[in-house]
């Protein structure tokens, strides 16, 4: 174990994974296909559920493990299970159909990054292993969250929550070093039922407005 | 408490009582149940000066340490309270009359009734808490009332005007609770009051002024009036009678109550500028109201706006009080705040005895225009005879209680520019000027009111057929009547009350009138004998009749139309209008009227044959052009504005949310 914990200094092990996280979603932020997404959504929850390990290992914290249990569970079996269920019954073209192209959008992404490193920097100062995981963490966020402005689909929308969810999952565990695993348990539960209300809803979209395209919604306002 | 019982039980009733044609009579038990409570208030506050005298109610039901909701009697509360149980028993009486045959008599019952209570629960409040759910729930209730009468659009527009202008007023109450509580952490009023002993003259003109507008939004000031005489006239008559002569008593009742006693706890400093603030504006009420009192055509609406009026001589009393008190002037002060209060219980007699009055003669008439009534005092004698007897209270003349407190007020605005410091001269002088031109148009009012109404020839044929009203609607006027006169004529009896109340200076105020003696003030400054005027007014019209008796006895009496020029018909067409008696007052004031004129000739055959000629003569409401016109148009365009924000696109308002968040992130990182 103490050789392990040395290999996760020395190697960086934490900078790498989270790396890798952002680097998914800026992967689905440009991707074309709607199942590139959910791949990338996948990959990404295994880099969280492989961090939490890791800093379990490395803080010496057995809570953590199993809360990298349940993200396996639920983040990376379950709920892609049931979106490319809903994505099958809905019928959806695979093209995600963004509204800027996609060199724009990973410019923007960069920019977005380029922005949280500047001045998340000034702020907020974390010492120890986690001192790179907030900023990626907030650029995850950020990201999501543009993404989700920038898709019309509605199913895509959703991969940007949850996208976002686990920016804010990793911010969280990277400041505190683990909450107590009650409140990741309920977070990951409250994720499950989100994602399942949400697919009633994609659903009922479907139903009243023969899409889920989002464009249409507007004819709702008043 | 037995009185509580009366009106819920009343309430009950009009929800269940199965046959509609006897609901008119559970009016009398609300009228039980205001006597009652009358009695109550009188000998608590009778009691005051007596040790171990015990409050007319205590009641708290504690929720949390910090949060109860208590309500209790005191000396003002208590004199609140009278003021309401009084006009609430004379206007229950008149319902059992006047609500015979009505639209919709269970709905107007019960409200009637819950209207009453909520009134009295905020004069009873002992906490912003419980005081706040009350002014809401009559707030909410006198809505309720005031569009349940008829479905005309004007009475929706009234309601909807009022109910927007008694929530922006609540808002700004509910503002001043919020500051107190925050600096003092208590609920309670007389917590508030200790806490706020100490705090900084900046944080209590804070709260000062955000009650002023509050509560003087209800209470009907200059410039916060417009809702007023909307929404007053558009109730019935008998809940326009409270509302008048009651409701915007809580608005004076708030006012005393955060200056007198949350913010004016002993040893209290006060800033002069409180004063004035309440004197000008009470100055400016005043004016404008009678002014456009004077120009109404509509019965109701000129009460209404005298309402306005009547409201402002309170306020001159009061803000004459609280200048006192800033420069520790106590006796006057007591003289100017015993003035007010004895305005605001005569208003509340005087006004509640014309708008019952006016809704006698709606149901004699059918009418609220002043141009279609006329005669009407051969045709409804006891109607004409109160009325009258509550415009001359209104004019302030004596022998009626009008009189009195106008006299007071006068007293203590004059003393108070004769007594320096210099500036509080000047204001207490031009204070004295604007109630002595109110006094003098107040008159012209109530003589063009009473006179195009009760005087000369019916103008129409409703007129011409209208009968007397029933009695219980007659008796409750000769009861306002009766008060009105005696409350002019033992100016003592109210006196002795209001000595009671534990504010600097009042005490004095219980031996100024001593019964049967004359009314003196300032240590005999000035003083006049009310019950020798009306000894000497009655003595001399007996000694008219008696000598008329006897020196008339041997004339010959010929009775003979009146002089008609030679015409040989008078037609109700020759008497004056309401508008052509007021157009000197016009020309007058012809800058703040704008009078606008518009003449029509409609020919058969220009230009000789004319086949008819309209002539229509306007006022501009000064206020609603130049102040809530601009106001709301200026808000419709920002809300327009506002609207584009609401694309209804889901994309449009994520982006919303990253700018905040990157916002956030460039504010605070």
């Amino acid at each position: 174990m103490p050789l392990i914990k040395k290999w996760i200094e020395i190697f960086g092990v934490i900078d790498f994974i989270s790396i890798g996280m952002l680097l998914s979603v800026v992967a689905m932020s440009s991707a074309k296909r709607i199942e590139s997404c959910l791949k990338a959504y996948v990959i990404n929850s295994w880099l969280l559920a492989l961090l939490m390990a890791a800093f379990a290992v490395y803080l010496s914290i057995p809570h953590l493990y199993i809360a990298a249990f349940f993200t396996i569970a639920g983040k990376c079996i379950l709920i892609p299970y049931f979106l490319r269920k809903v994505i099958r019954e809905l019928k959806v073209t695979r093209e995600v159909e963004p509204y800027l192209s996609m060199p724009v959008s990973l410019i923007i992404s960069f920019a977005l990054v380029v922005l949280v490193y500047s001045f998340l920097a000034e702020g907020i100062f974390v010492a120890g292993v986690a001192r790179n995981v907030l900023k990626i963490s907030v650029s995850i966020i950020l990201i999501s969250l543009f993404t989700m402005m920038n898709r019309k689909k509605a199913v895509t929308q959703v991969m940007g929550l949850l996208f976002m969810e686990n920016g804010l999952f990793l911010a969280g565990f990277s400041l505190t070093y683990g909450m107590p695993t009650i409140i990741e348990l309920g977070v990951l539960f409250d994720m499950m039922m989100g994602v399942m209300i949400l697919g009633v809803f994609l659903t009922q979209i479907k139903k009243s407005f023969v899409s889920v395209d989002l464009d249409q919604l507007t004819s709702l306002k008043g | 408490m037995i009185s509580l019982a009366f009106f819920i039980c009343g309430a009950v009733f009009f929800a269940i009582t199965p046959k509609k044609g006897l609901l008119h009579y559970l009016y009398l038990l609300y009228a039980a149940g205001a006597g009652l409570a009358a009695f109550s208030f009188a000998r608590a506050l009778y009691d005051l000066g007596s040790p171990g005298a015990a409050p007319t109610l205590a009641f708290a039901l504690h929720i949390s340490p910090a949060l109860a909701v208590s309500f209790r009697g005191g000396p003002l509360q208590d004199f609140f309270g009278l003021l309401l149980s009084v006009a609430a028993f004379a206007a229950s009486v008149y319902s059992s009359g006047y609500m015979k045959d009505n639209a919709a008599p269970r709905f107007q019952g019960i409200f009637y009734g819950l209207f009453i209570l909520s009134m009295g629960a905020v004069f009873l409040s002992g906490d912003a808490l419980s005081f706040l759910i009350s002014w809401e729930a009559m707030s909410l209730v006198s809505y309720f009332l005031v569009i349940s009468d008829t479905e005309s659009e004007a009475a929706q527009n009234a309601g909807l005007t009022y109910a927007t202008m008694t929530h922006i007023g609540t808002a700004f109450i509910i503002g001043a609770f919020m500051l107190a509580f925050a600096a003092t952490g208590s609920l309670d009023f007389a917590g508030m009051a200790a806490g706020l002993a100490g705090k900084s003259m900046a944080l209590k003109s804070a709260i000062f002024i955000l009650s002023f507008i509050g509560f003087g939004m209800k209470a009907g000031i200059v410039p916060l009036h417009i809702w007023l005489p909307k929404a007053h006239p558009a109730a019935p008559s008998n809940v326009s009678a409270l509302m008048s002569g009651v409701m915007i008593k809580a608005g004076v009742y708030g006012v005393m109550l955060m200056s007198l006693y949350v913010l004016g706890g002993p040893g209290a400093h006060y800033a002069t500028w409180w004063g004035i603030v309440v004197l000008a504006t009470g100055a400016a009420s005043s004016v404008l109201g009678v002014l456009y009192a004077l120009m109404e055509k509509d019965l109701k609406r000129l009460l209404a706006y005298s309402s306005v009026e009547n409201v402002g001589i309170i306020f001159l009393g009061t803000g004459a009080a609280l200048v006192f008190y800033s420069f520790g002037q106590t006796a006057l002060a007591g003289l100017a705040l015993a003035a007010a209060l004895y305005h605001a219980m005569n208003h509340a007699m005087f006004k509640g005895l014309l708008f019952l009055g006016s809704g006698s003669v709606m149901h004699g008439v059918h009418s609220k225009n002043l141009e279609e009534m006329g005669g009407l005092l051969k045709r409804m004698p006891y109607t004409g005879l109160f009325f009258l007897m509550g415009s001359v209270s209104i004019c302030a003349l004596p022998p009626f209680n009008g009189f009195v407190s106008e006299w007071l007020t006068f007293q203590s605005l004059i003393l108070g520019s004769v007594t320096p410091p210099a500036y509080s001269k000047v204001v207490t002088l031009l204070g004295g000027a604007a109630l002595a031109l109110t006094g003098a148009l107040a008159a012209a009012a109530f003589v063009k009111a009473f006179g195009v109404a009760f005087l000369g020839m019916p103008r129409g044929p409703k007129a011409r057929e209208a009968r007397e009203a029933g009695f219980p609607m007659t008796a409750s006027l000769g009861f306002l009547a009766a008060m009105c006169l005696i409350l002019g004529v033992e100016p003592g009896l109210l006196l002795r009350l209001i000595s009671a109340m534990p504010f600097a200076g009042l005490a004095q105020m219980g031996s100024a009138a001593p019964f049967h003696s004359p009314l003196t003030v300032a240590g005999g400054f000035s003083g006049f004998w009310p019950a020798a005027i009306f000894a000497s007014m009655l003595t001399g019209l007996l000694a008219i009749i008696v000598l008329a008796g006897v020196f008339g006895r041997r004339r010959k009496i010929t009775y003979a139309d009146s002089w008609d020029c030679g015409i040989k018909a008078l037609t109700p067409r020759m008497q004056y209008t309401a508008t052509a008696f007021t157009k000197p007052l016009r020309v007058i004031f012809k800058t703040l009227y704008m009078p606008r004129k518009e003449v029509r000739i409609s020919f058969k055959q220009k230009p000789l044959f004319v086949s008819g000629i309209t002539y229509r003569s306007d006022i501009t409401p000064f206020m609603e052009n130049y102040l809530y016109k601009p106001l709301t148009a200026f808000v419709g365009k920002v809300a327009l504005k506002i609207r584009h924000l609401q694309s209804g696109s889901l994309p449009l308002y994520l982006g919303y949310i990253m700018l905040t968040l990157i916002g956030l992130l460039l504010v605070w990182a």
